[in-house]
């Protein structure tokens, strides 16, 4: 997962993403850049029924989820009403359009069952 | 640092207000206080919005406000910081007294949510996430809390049935409260226990439903602040002192918090205004809390001392947050039922608090002899915390 680029303390390696200018443990300002590796495990997600303008789903999944290497981050789960979505479950990430603005697709994450 | 009084309260109904522009509010809630106060000039206002710039497109509005009432040359200042501007711009008034620098302050917070569609508000609400890792993807301010409700479901046993009892509690104090966008009385078999309910009370932001989260509503609120030592000179009001006030913020993303289901900026508010005022928790009689979504108002009971973890949601079924229980929560209605206009709730929260202290509420509302009033104004989700201890003064 290339597009996504975390930032990992050079200091006491605590894993942020997005970017800070010091790192929130230990303020130090040296970065390892790193990217997510492996599957994605979710740790807590919802289905939104009320979404924000600019969305003509009649609602969508979003969670966030945890990389096998650490790094954490919110995206869209790929799946459809009624779907069996659990915390725990394991999710394969990919670069996908995830809304649109102005018929232009706007990349980011996407998890896929 | 000086001991700061709060002399005058004012507050506007909340709900759809389509008569009246932001400004207006804001004038209306703040003539209610400078006449409740008994005085007619400030020496600097605080005005608390969060979305006048994206949903009026008006800026500036602090100017705006000192114009409209007639308070020039004061100095006058917008406070913006989420859905904690108005604990903010309280705080920052509080600030202006103690420091000695400004004798008489009105603090001011409005919203004017109505004027665009529920998807719109929900879009401008929804701005406050991360622009690049969390807004893009949808998601809102009711799905934040229900990511949030579900881990605090699985951690600490809360269930649907104490999030649906303190709907119906907040609803009941509201249908009591003339100043509270929502009215209407439910029931448990209206919302939770009955085939109806599936199409009365559907999903929102699963786990949560239409009923858990806060209606989107038009109101303005505000306070006149001096020194406590000059009270019996400005005013005939029984003076309500700020014991202490606290403030501590978060992660801006969810998914960076170790423990996402810790509200650390509201455990860090809360002691700071606990410790300022030096007073305990116990010692509470009424708080207001920021419950936007029902889950928070447990949460934050929670995690301010009120109740151990695991216990808030049990202390709501056994009516112990009601009205003449061990601690009444949200006898206002909440932002439940009172309405959340963004930038008004946390001034809403101290003119509540500033009425139930000063004895004057009805008696189906007032907390008998309350002493210290408690308040949560919880920005973003919970990365912008503001707490206050308020206390009865001597008259």
């Amino acid at each position: 997962m290339k597009e996504i680029t975390a930032y990992k303390c050079k200091k006491c390696g605590r894993i942020h993403y997005p970017k800070h200018e010091r790192c929130l443990n230990c303020q130090h300002r040296e970065f390892e850049l790193v990217h997510p590796e492996g599957k994605a495990k979710l740790l807590t997600y919802t289905q939104i029924f009320n979404l924000p303008w600019g969305f003509d789903e009649r609602f969508l999944y979003i969670g966030v989820v945890e990389f096998e290497n650490g790094v954490k981050a919110m995206g869209q789960i790929a799946a459809p009403d009624g779907a069996d979505v659990h915390t725990g479950m394991l999710l394969a990430a990919e670069w996908r359009p995830v809304r649109y603005v102005s018929g232009e697709p706007v990349y980011g994450l996407k998890f896929v069952l | 640092m000086r001991d700061v009084a709060i002399i005058g309260a004012g507050m506007i109904p909340f709900g759809r207000r389509d008569q009246d522009t932001l400004v207006d509010m804001l004038a209306y809630a703040s003539l209610k206080a400078l006449d409740d106060a008994g005085v007619s000039a400030v020496d600097a206002v605080y005005v608390a919005n969060m979305g006048g710039g994206i949903l009026q497109r008006q800026t500036a509005i602090a100017s705006a406000l000192v114009d409209r009432v007639g308070l020039l040359p004061a100095a006058a200042d917008l406070v913006e910081n989420g859905p904690a501007s108005g604990g903010s711009a309280v705080k920052n008034g509080v600030l202006a007294v103690a420091s000695g620098y400004y004798d008489l302050v009105l603090v001011a917070g409005g919203e004017k949510m109505r004027e665009v569609t529920g998807w719109k508000a929900t879009d401008f609400v929804a701005t406050l996430t991360h622009p690049e890792t969390e807004y893009p993807y949808g998601i809102t301010l009711p799905g934040m809390a229900g990511m949030f409700t579900r881990l605090y479901m699985e951690k600490y046993g809360v269930t649907r049935e104490m999030l649906v009892e303190i709907a119906i509690k907040n609803q009941q104090m509201g249908a009591l409260n003339p100043y509270a966008h929502v009215e209407m009385l439910i029931t448990k078999e209206g919302i939770l226990d009955s085939p109806h309910s599936v199409v009365n009370n559907p999903p929102m932001a699963d786990p949560l439903h239409l009923y858990d989260a806060c209606p989107v509503s038009d109101g303005a609120a505000a306070v006149i602040l001096c020194p406590l030592d000059r009270v019996k000179e400005l005013t005939h009001n029984v003076p309500v002192i700020v014991a202490g006030f606290g403030q501590a913020t978060d992660t801006h993303t969810l998914a960076e918090r170790d423990d996402p289901t810790d509200l650390k900026a509201v455990t860090l508010a809360a002691q700071q205004a606990f410790e300022r005022a030096q007073t305990k928790p116990a010692e509470i009689n009424v708080a207001e809390l920021h419950d936007a979504f029902t889950i928070l108002e447990i949460a934050e009971s929670e995690h301010v001392g009120f109740f151990k973890k695991g216990e808030g949601g049990k202390a709501v079924l056994a009516g112990k947050t009601k009205l003449g229980g061990q601690l009444p929560i949200n006898v206002s209605g909440g932002l439940k039922a009172r309405g959340h206009p963004v930038g008004a709730t946390g001034v809403a929260q101290v003119v509540e608090l500033t009425w139930q202290l000063r004895h004057e509420l009805p008696k189906e509302r007032q907390v008998k002899n309350a002493r210290a009033g408690f308040s949560i104004n919880f920005g973003g989700f919970g990365n912008n915390v503001v707490a206050f201890v308020l206390k009865r003064g001597e008259k």
